[in-house]
């Protein structure tokens, strides 16, 4: 697809003259908003004729009313051998002030039109105009491609924030932008003369020449007709040429006035060229339309934005782009590595194979997914997808499928790995598709798929292994991702738990290092979080961080995580060895799909043995008493009911409005959480679908289907379904 | 500073008065005040004793589209299809100075006619017959202030 490559060459190349001509434009942009409140309005019913005979009465000498597109009007008059200009209140004929145009704007508008240059600038500029309205366009089409489709559009925006503040304030002003980029080049047209706008010849007009003086404003018939608010200028006849005539141009067209009959000696009506720039005009500059400037200036401001998350965006996913050593041609190699990665983070995964299998003695060769191809020595084969969007191929693979379908099958076998989000529907659609594909087309594998979620280097570390077995050879994958800025924390108190099956849990809290403002500069300070959000650990072996959901937010003033130790677990032991007043190396990383935002609608929360915990940062941080509903499964009241006490609390204080436990293993216990929610059924349905409620989950994989599934046997009578509330943004799950 | 000076080629004007053999050259100087906008477009041009148009000496600004706002000059000169021949330049900036050497015949000197010159500067007001200034020989060398943008004109015989 050459979408992608259009809208990232076009927005880095034209980016940076956009971003100045934008900022240029939101600061001309406020023109047209100031004088809105303070040039003085003319009234409908006000004809130019009134305005002339006030003007001729107050200014001496007046040569020529402007109405000027901010809405001020000014006379131009010639006294005494002394050219002025002056503001004036067309309702009184007052005259407000000298008029001078501002040397700032001045300078502002030959920046936004021609980069101060000349012909060349006014070509640069239009360049940029085209290259916005191209962006905005294949902007379009990839933000449709990311949401799964036209209908989609409207639907959450998903990714990291960066990704997410592109998209989302891209759909909220991309018709804005597209609107006054092809507006600008109508109006660069016409200024480089590629569009006529009106004749080149006026008429041949004259005041016959008669005995009678000059009849006043305010008896010619074509001035009495207009309005002030049409007229656009206004020439007085000259005093010392006795055939000159009144001149008037207004937004229709010009006419011309004999000075001493009244006759309308000629009238041109405006081209439609003429009145199509004027739009043109009207809609890129906003004068004379104040809450559309408004908004002009916000789309300019929001170019900036555009071009630095774009170019982050770019730089993230240059980053990521393959460095292979040792790289061998497809013929030479019996291992073939082929990659979909919409971004470039997949290859990173790649690379690791690629080490290890080159390190095994493979000579491996890796590239593109839509290379697919087998040579004469292939032995095996890997397809490492990404799927991009709501369960779509990478742009560059989108035509894998139709390519794997005509390959010649041989008897390389041909293994899978997906990579994706569980917070989409169709996690790892596009892998699940190659599967498919494979299979049906008779390719053996060594494993069968395996989803990786959120780029889990645990997940992919487990799949190696079993690799490793199906090969018959050990593996060691080294993948590394790259690790954000840590911040030291201190543990201040933990809460233990016995656990139901033998494997402890405890809840720890740190302090929240207060950060100096060099550091938070410097991005050195945790920055701000809140409940739901990922706490990083990295082991002391600097091996790879592990993620914790957050039971409390910054505005607790405290750090709080629940781990349970499993055995082995490299990261959950060394937590669980952690005494009051050691430190560990952390950082965050937002999780912004599932933390809440400040709501006063019914919340549903789920949650399952240390699930609870982000789901008790929720109700700890509930001080706006929304009501919040816990359905919490566990498995024993008295080994493992982690913030069981606070739980009372929050109850007593409202920050809870009801509290649903299932202990498993408990005598009458009540079962699974999922028993739970069945139980309080009728409720769940009202609170979802009149109430409008927002669910959270938070638990283990199997868990969270489960979940799911009850909830859509709950809805099924109401036409509601998960995927539905997923759909809306209601519904979000945190699993592990 | 150094203004830089614009000089025309020498110009016959295409005059509606038989050329004699005589004939002299003029330079005709015209300095712009800082009157604080963009490029000023100017038109040069000569009316006769009864203020008709008797040609054009030099137009200065690039866009053609823009003439229309020399508005006294473009009125006078419409019947004139050679009145752009050889005779057009770049506008002139606010502070500068423009120069046009050209050849006039005698018969043109002392005989009532004007060198005028209208002025228009983008979004600022226009100045039709910004200056008139008689043709005689005595006026070699006098210099004359325009109304709005014109600082000096004058012109010199030789």
């Amino acid at each position: 697809m050459v979408w992608r490559q259009l809208h990232r060459w076009i927005g880095l190349v034209a980016g940076a003259v956009a971003v100045v001509l934008g900022i240029t434009g939101a600061v001309l942009a406020l023109e047209p908003v100031q004088s809105a409140w303070q040039s003085p309005a003319a009234a409908r019913s006000l004809s130019v004729a009134q305005l002339a005979d006030r003007v001729a009465a107050v200014v001496p000498g007046a040569e020529e009313i402007r109405r000027l597109p901010s809405g001020d009007t000014v006379v131009y008059a010639f006294d005494h051998g002394e050219p002025r200009a002056s503001r004036i209140d067309p309702q009184s004929g007052q005259v407000l002030g000298a008029w001078e145009p501002s040397a700032t704007l001045r300078w502002l508008r030959n920046l936004h039109r021609k980069l101060l240059l000349g012909d060349i600038g006014r070509l640069v500029a239009a360049g940029a105009a085209l290259a916005m309205a191209l962006l905005c366009i294949t902007g379009l089409v990839l933000l449709q491609r990311r949401q799964g489709g036209w209908r989609k559009l409207g639907n959450r925006v998903r990714g990291s924030p960066m990704q997410r503040l592109h998209c989302a304030a891209g759909r909220a002003l991309l018709a804005v932008l597209l609107v006054s980029s092809l507006a600008a080049l109508n109006l660069s047209a016409a200024s480089f003369g590629l569009v006529q706008l009106d004749g080149d010849t006026e008429p041949e007009v004259a005041s016959r020449s008669a005995s009678t003086g000059d009849l006043a404003p305010a008896e010619l018939a074509l001035l009495q007709q207009t309005a002030v608010r049409d007229l656009r200028k206004l020439n007085f006849p000259s005093a010392d040429d006795p055939g000159d005539t009144w001149h008037i141009s207004t937004a229709q067209g010009q006419g011309w006035i004999d000075r001493h009959d009244g006759q309308t000696l000629a009238w041109q009506p405006a081209s439609t060229a003429q009145r199509i720039n004027d739009w043109a005009l009207l809609l890129h500059t906003g004068e004379g339309a104040w809450p559309w400037a408004l908004v002009l200036g916000a789309s300019g401001l929001s170019i900036a934005l555009f071009w630095g998350t774009g170019l982050m965006l770019w730089w993230q996913a240059r980053r990521l782009q393959p460095r292979l050593a040792g790289n061998r041609p497809l013929p030479e190699a019996d291992t073939l590595i082929f990659v979909a990665s919409e971004n470039g983070s997949t290859w990173g995964f790649a690379q690791a194979l690629h080490a290890a299998l080159t390190q095994a003695g493979h000579p491996v060769h890796a590239s593109t997914l839509e290379h697919f191809a087998t040579g004469a020595r292939t032995r095996q084969v890997f397809v490492l997808a990404a799927t991009y969007g709501d369960g779509q191929a990478p742009a560059h693979a989108a035509r894998a499928l139709q390519r794997i379908a005509q390959a010649p099958v041989t008897s390389a076998t041909v293994t899978v790995l997906g990579f994706g989000d569980r917070q989409f529907q169709g996690f790892c659609a596009f892998a699940g598709a190659l599967e498919s594909a494979l299979r049906a087309r008779g390719w053996p594998s060594l494993l069968p798929l395996a989803r990786i979620h959120q780029q889990s280097a645990q997940e992919f570390a487990l799949w190696g292994e079993r690799l490793g077995k199906a090969l018959g050879e050990p593996l060691a994958l080294q993948y590394r991702p790259s690790i954000p800025r840590t911040t030291a924390l201190t543990l201040v108190s933990r809460q233990d738990y016995p656990g139901a099956v033998g494997e402890p849990a405890a809840i720890l809290r740190f302090a929240w290092p207060k950060a100096s403002w060099a550091q938070r500069l410097g991005g050195r300070a945790l920055g701000a979080f809140a409940a739901g959000d990922l706490l990083g650990v990295l082991p002391p072996d600097g091996a790879v961080p592990r993620l914790y959901s957050l039971a409390s937010s910054a505005h607790d003033g405290f750090i709080e995580i629940c781990v349970r130790r499993h055995a082995g677990g490299l990261c959950s032991g060394y937590l669980h060895a952690l005494q009051p007043g050691e430190r560990i190396a952390a950082f965050i990383r937002p999780n912004p799909g599932f933390t809440l935002q400040a709501t006063r609608r019914p919340v549903m929360l789920i949650g399952a043995g240390t699930g609870v915990a982000p789901l008790a940062g929720f109700i700890r941080g509930n001080t706006q008493r929304a009501p919040m509903h816990l359905y919490y499964g566990t498995r024993d009241p008295a080994l493992d009911y982690y913030f069981g006490a606070e739980l009372q609390t929050w109850l007593q204080e409202q920050r809870l409005a009801s509290l649903h436990t299932a202990f498993s293993r408990a005598e009458s216990g009540g079962g699974h959480v999922q028993d739970a929610l069945q139980r309080d059924a009728t409720r769940l349905q009202s609170l979802i679908h009149q109430g409008g409620a927002i669910v959270r989950v938070c638990g283990s994989q199997a868990m969270a289907r489960a979940v799911a599934q009850t909830l859509d046997a709950i809805l099924a009578g109401m036409g509601l379904s998960v995927q539905q509330l997923k759909a809306q943004g209601r519904y979000a799950e945190d699993t592990f | 500073m150094k203004k830089p000076l614009l000089t025309a080629l020498a110009i016959a004007c295409a005059l509606a008065v038989p050329i004699l053999a005589q004939s002299r050259e003029i330079t005709i100087t015209t300095q712009l005040k800082n009157y604080g906008g963009g490029g000023a477009y100017l038109a040069l041009y000569l009316s006769d004793a009864k203020g008709a148009y008797a040609g054009t000496l030099w137009v200065a600004g690039g866009k053609t589209k823009y003439y229309k706002h020399l508005t006294d000059w473009n009125r006078l000169s419409a019947g004139d299809a050679k009145r752009l021949a050889g005779v057009t330049g770049a506008s002139v900036g606010a502070g500068r100075t423009l120069k046009v050497t050209a050849d006039l015949a005698d018969a043109l000197i002392d005989a009532g006619y004007e060198i005028r010159i209208d002025a228009a500067v983008e979004d600022m007001r226009e100045s039709p017959s910004e200056v008139r200034l008689p043709l005689t020989a005595a006026g070699s060398g006098k210099a004359q202030t325009g109304k709005q943008y014109v600082q000096s004109l004058s012109y010199q015989l030789k």
